[in-house]
């Protein structure tokens, strides 16, 4: 093994591995092989496979303990669990929790209700959070970032792409938006809801998913106050909505009623700090709190 | 970018050069090429390779002409009209750079004609015929390529003392002509002129001539430049020149203790990277001795954002490595994971045998303590061979004995350079000697031999 002139692999595995930081060498004196597989590099991977059959604690006789019966699991969450699995293992990350308030964005999606009805396009709270996220990313550079691989580079992206995670029957999807920053409110709400649509289709190709600046994981229309979503890995960080409701708020003399949705900002610790995203909130919040602020 | 704001700046448009430009342009980098020469392609296309190829196979077809006699075809006695040869060159010349031109068109690489120089860690300044500019770029190639060593002590200026760009030049046959250096340069130059009837002299330092190749194929390559007519001195070295108006005498030691009066002189001495020629401290890069710029396996150096390729990285100073580090420098600069991840870099001398080699040879093996066997197979038991014009010829494997795995082979015989390839990507495929062996090559070829050599370490050969 590690002989000159002697590789453990072909060139394009050797590239392969490079790729996911892998040296091919040490993972044949690992796997005690001469050569080592395109399967051997993506299994090292991903970290094992999630749900791989060796692994005790899902080795259990579940009939002992009363009746039941194995449904199949789809291709998509299989993928999905590979990936989750790889993020939870190989990324440590903190979760930040904010509110952000949402009256003058929604008194200011009432006033496109009739233009939109027009065009045929819903403008929804979302479409106002891609827009404060990418211009918020503007500002902060390192969460529009992957860490390299070995750790020692942050690669950080000249473009701003949003992952929007999508429920579908058949998994969770994250298509993504691209080159949001030079996308008015009408096209990123076209696209949006275009995605989404054909997320729950299965319409979505392969080159729509992957390379995105960040992603945004939306529970808003279901409920909810706070969650822990999961990097998706090579981004450094989630955004996460919850349900937006009314809340007593302290304006310096009295309570008054605001609408306020909180967020939860998951991010890879080993690239960010918790200070920056605090600051990163508090930057996302101020911009939707007065979206004339996307203007500036 | 706007006026002299550039995205990604390659200087030098050789091999290395074009390919880093050409790359990055397909990536949606906006290009600029940087090259003191009004055409593209380097001393590669413009006064190496490719010229050198083409006075090569002239020289073959002119060598060949005379030899058929005992095939019943006898032409007479050839003659050579240096200008036509010459025009022919140039116009293969200028079709390949000419395509590269049109290459760069397509992708929408700005060329610029002039020389670069550093400025500071962002900034290049360039004399060009427009006179002289800034620029200012994001990141910068250096692609600057080589020159030919020249001998110190030696006269200056006296037209029959030349290199490797002068001897392309082809403008005389010199009756007695010595070439100092028999390394693939040398001995490519000693295979044109000694078949267009000068009568050459190959004088090496090292003990074999074409160092760094297979020693027992070196052998064979010395007895076949001697059945061309040339003489070869190894172990000698030049003391002293002398020049009158009608000869030029070269007084050696070592091996050969005489002097030598001679015509004309090739100097073939090696090539030494540019590096120096950059003012590249002003970027805070360290050039080293023989003005080396060193680079990591992306071919990054020292400095960000600072990438570097081929011959001013070092050796082995071959086109297909700067090519595929261009490549390399562009992806890797371009957010794309890319890595020089092997050691098998072919390396062909186009002499009469041709000569070819790639990976561990014997003498290295052996110096590494590895664990090895050679297999070999001589081209005189080959069919294809022996009704071709039986030329000499050997095909030789070195193979891991515990794993079985090929990890060098040496070529010497007609197209060795061709057969090559599937030995190199034999060893970049991991591939045993039994994978050789059970691989079916046609019959009656050259790559039999491979095949043959193969079946002898397998113990299956029956045509040996």
């Amino acid at each position: 093994m590690a002989l000159k002139g002697i590789s453990a692999a072909t060139p394009s595995i050797r590239a392969l591995a490079r790729k996911h930081g892998i040296d091919v060498d040490e993972l044949a004196l690992e796997l005690e092989q001469g050569f080592v597989s395109e399967s051997d590099v993506l299994l090292k991977a991903k970290g094992g496979s999630p749900v791989s059959p060796s692994s005790g604690y899902w080795d259990v006789d579940h009939g002992q303990f009363g009746p039941g019966e194995a449904v199949p699991t789809t291709r998509f969450a299989q993928l999905a669990a590979a990936n989750l699995t790889a993020s939870q293992q190989h990324i440590p990350a903190v979760t930040h929790h904010d509110k952000v308030g949402m009256d003058a964005v929604e008194s200011f999606r009432k006033t496109l209700a009739d233009e939109g009805a027009k065009r045929g396009i819903k403008v929804t709270a979302l479409v106002l959070h891609v827009m404060a996220l990418t211009k918020t990313l503007r500002k902060f550079p390192t969460f529009n970032a992957s860490l390299m691989p070995g750790g020692k580079e942050l690669w950080l992206k000249h473009y701003y792409d949003i992952g929007i995670a999508v429920d579908t029957p058949h998994g969770l999807m994250v298509p993504v938006l691209r080159g949001t920053n030079r996308k008015g409110i009408w096209d990123i709400a076209n696209e949006v809801s275009k995605l989404a649509k054909r997320a729950q289709n299965r319409k979505i190709k392969p080159e729509e998913m992957g390379g995105a600046s960040t992603s945004i994981s939306n529970l808003g229309g279901i409920g909810g106050h706070a969650f822990s979503p999961i990097v998706n890995p090579p981004e450094v960080a989630i955004l996460g909505l919850s349900r937006a409701s009314y809340e007593p708020v302290w304006n310096g003399t009295k309570f008054e009623p605001r609408l306020m949705c909180p967020i939860s900002l998951s991010y890879d610790h080993r690239a960010i700090n918790g200070a920056e995203a605090a600051r990163f909130c508090a930057h996302y919040a101020s911009l939707l709190s007065d979206p004339r602020r996307l203007l500036l | 970018m706007s006026g002299n704001e550039c995205d990604f700046v390659v200087i030098g448009a050789g091999p290395g050069g074009y390919a880093a430009a050409f790359r990055a342009a397909d990536l949606g980098r906006s290009v600029t090429l940087i090259d003191p020469r009004p055409t593209l392609g380097g001393v590669c296309l413009n006064e190496g390779c490719i010229p050198s190829k083409a006075l090569l196979h002239a020289a073959e077809a002119y060598r060949s002409a005379g030899e058929l006699d005992e095939w019943g075809i006898n032409f007479g006695k050839p003659k050579l009209d240096l200008a036509t040869m010459r025009t022919k060159k140039n116009t293969i010349v200028s079709n390949l750079t000419g395509g590269l031109k049109q290459l760069a068109k397509k992708r929408k690489v700005s060329v610029l004609v002039g020389s670069a120089t550093f400025k500071d860690a962002n900034h290049l300044s360039v004399d060009s015929t427009d006179g002289q500019q800034t620029i200012r770029f994001k990141t910068v190639v250096i692609a600057t390529g080589s020159r030919p060593v020249v001998l110190s002590g030696w006269p200056e200026d006296d037209p029959r003392i030349m290199d490797s760009t002068g001897a392309l030049a082809l403008t005389e046959i010199p009756k007695r002509l010595a070439i100092v250096g028999g390394g693939i340069i040398g001995l490519e130059m000693a295979t044109v002129y000694s078949a267009f009837g000068s009568d050459v002299t190959i004088i090496e330092m090292a003990e074999q001539i074409a160092a760094g190749a297979d020693i027992k194929c070196a052998k064979l390559l010395h007895k076949a430049m001697e059945n061309h007519g040339c003489t070869v001195h190894c172990n000698t070295r030049v003391e002293r020149v002398e020049t009158t108006a009608k000869t030029i005498s070269l007084t050696c030691s070592g091996a050969f203790e005489n002097t030598l009066e001679v015509d004309a002189v090739i100097q073939a001495v090696g090539r030494r990277p540019n590096g120096d020629l950059l003012k590249a401290e002003n970027a805070g890069l360290q050039v080293h001795a023989q003005g080396v710029i060193k680079v990591d396996g992306q071919c990054k150096t020292s400095a960000a954002n600072v990438f570097a390729v081929g011959d001013v990285t070092g050796a082995p100073m071959l086109a297909h490595r700067a090519t595929h580090q261009g490549k390399i420098a562009a992806e890797v600069s371009s957010g794309h994971s890319a890595f020089f991840d092997t050691d098998i870099i072919p390396a062909v001398a186009y002499t009469d045998p041709e000569m070819a080699w790639a990976g561990t040879l014997p003498h290295q093996a052996k110096a590494q303590n590895i664990d090895h066997q050679i297999s070999e197979f001589p081209w005189a038991a080959s069919g294809r061979n022996l009704t071709s014009g039986a030329k000499p010829g050997l095909t030789r494997l070195v193979w891991h004995r515990p794993s079985k795995r090929l990890i060098g082979a040496s070529i010497i015989g007609a197209h060795a350079g061709e057969l090559l390839a599937e030995l190199v990507l034999a060893i970049e495929m991991g591939a045993t000697i039994d994978d050789l062996a059970l691989t079916i090559h046609a019959h009656p070829t050259l790559s039999e031999t491979t095949a043959f050599a193969a079946e002898l370490a397998a113990g299956t050969c029956t045509d040996f």
